[in-house]
């Protein structure tokens, strides 16, 4: 299932990608590929290709100027999966904490 | 990043005690959620069935054998489909247990927002009052 949390997840999951988009969060402005590129050992065209990823997720944005290709980075997504991990976390720790003392009550 | 919480505890109980707790509707109403729910592989079980301004959540018993407990967890107005898995198993100090959400990455963004809203206007609500009757019961 290639649903949008789906390429969130995989997206993330490739050490070179989050530190593409780690240094697209740094820069807080939109960098030029080939700027972007030149920061990296692995070639443009591989850099490219994680761009991709990370567009198709919708973690950066990629726009033309003149010749050259901008991208930036968009964390918004990031923060959906992150309220939803926080919202269970705390409430399976209340609902454990609930059991634990259900049972110390418990004759 | 994972896309599925997983907790552990050890209750100063014996397993059985705890498996009932987690097992038998009465119990689980008593200090989860107001529960319609049987532990029977294939039973379509409900949560808060009775709350007025509570998000309700419903699936099927996956598995139910001592003392493994699986149900799918279904968010009322979402589609999606998540599990949720507690193991127990017995230790020195009593039992453990092994509580794992899993199935995030079936969730739309959206849905994930939505669903996120709908809880923090029904679902803590129902939890608060939770806490509440429990201090109220063992108060004395």
């Amino acid at each position: 299932m290639q649903d949008k949390i789906t390429k969130i997840l995989k997206a993330i999951a490739d050490p070179t990608r989050r530190e593409i988009f780690h240094a697209l969060i740094i820069a807080t402005t939109a960098l030029p590929i080939t700027q972007l590129s030149n920061q990296f050992v692995i070639s443009r065209q591989g850099v490219t290709k994680h761009l991709k990823t990370l567009e198709e997720a919708g973690l950066i944005v990629i726009s033309n100027q003149g010749r050259e290709r901008y991208c930036h980075a968009n964390a918004k997504p990031l923060q959906e999966i992150n309220q939803w991990l926080k919202f269970y976390e705390q409430f399976w720790d209340t609902s454990l904490k609930n059991l634990s003392s259900y049972l110390d009550k418990k004759i | 990043m994972n896309d599925s919480i997983k907790k552990e505890h050890v209750f100063q109980h014996p397993i059985d005690k705890v498996w009932d707790a987690i097992s038998i509707e009465k119990e689980i109403s008593s200090w989860f959620i107001k529960a319609d729910f049987k532990a029977e592989k294939g039973y379509y079980y409900t949560f808060n069935s009775e709350g007025e301004h509570c998000t309700q959540i419903n699936g099927v018993i996956v598995e139910a054998d001592p003392y493994t407990l699986i149900y799918t967890w279904i968010v009322e107005g979402t589609k999606a489909e998540t599990t949720v898995k507690w193991t127990l198993e017995e230790v020195e100090e009593g039992t453990k247990l092994y509580l794992e959400h899993s199935g995030i990455s079936e969730y739309e963004g959206d849905t994930a927002v939505d669903m996120f809203n709908s809880f923090n206007n029904g679902w803590n609500n129902c939890i608060n009052k939770l806490t509440e009757y429990l201090k109220a019961v063992y108060a004395g």
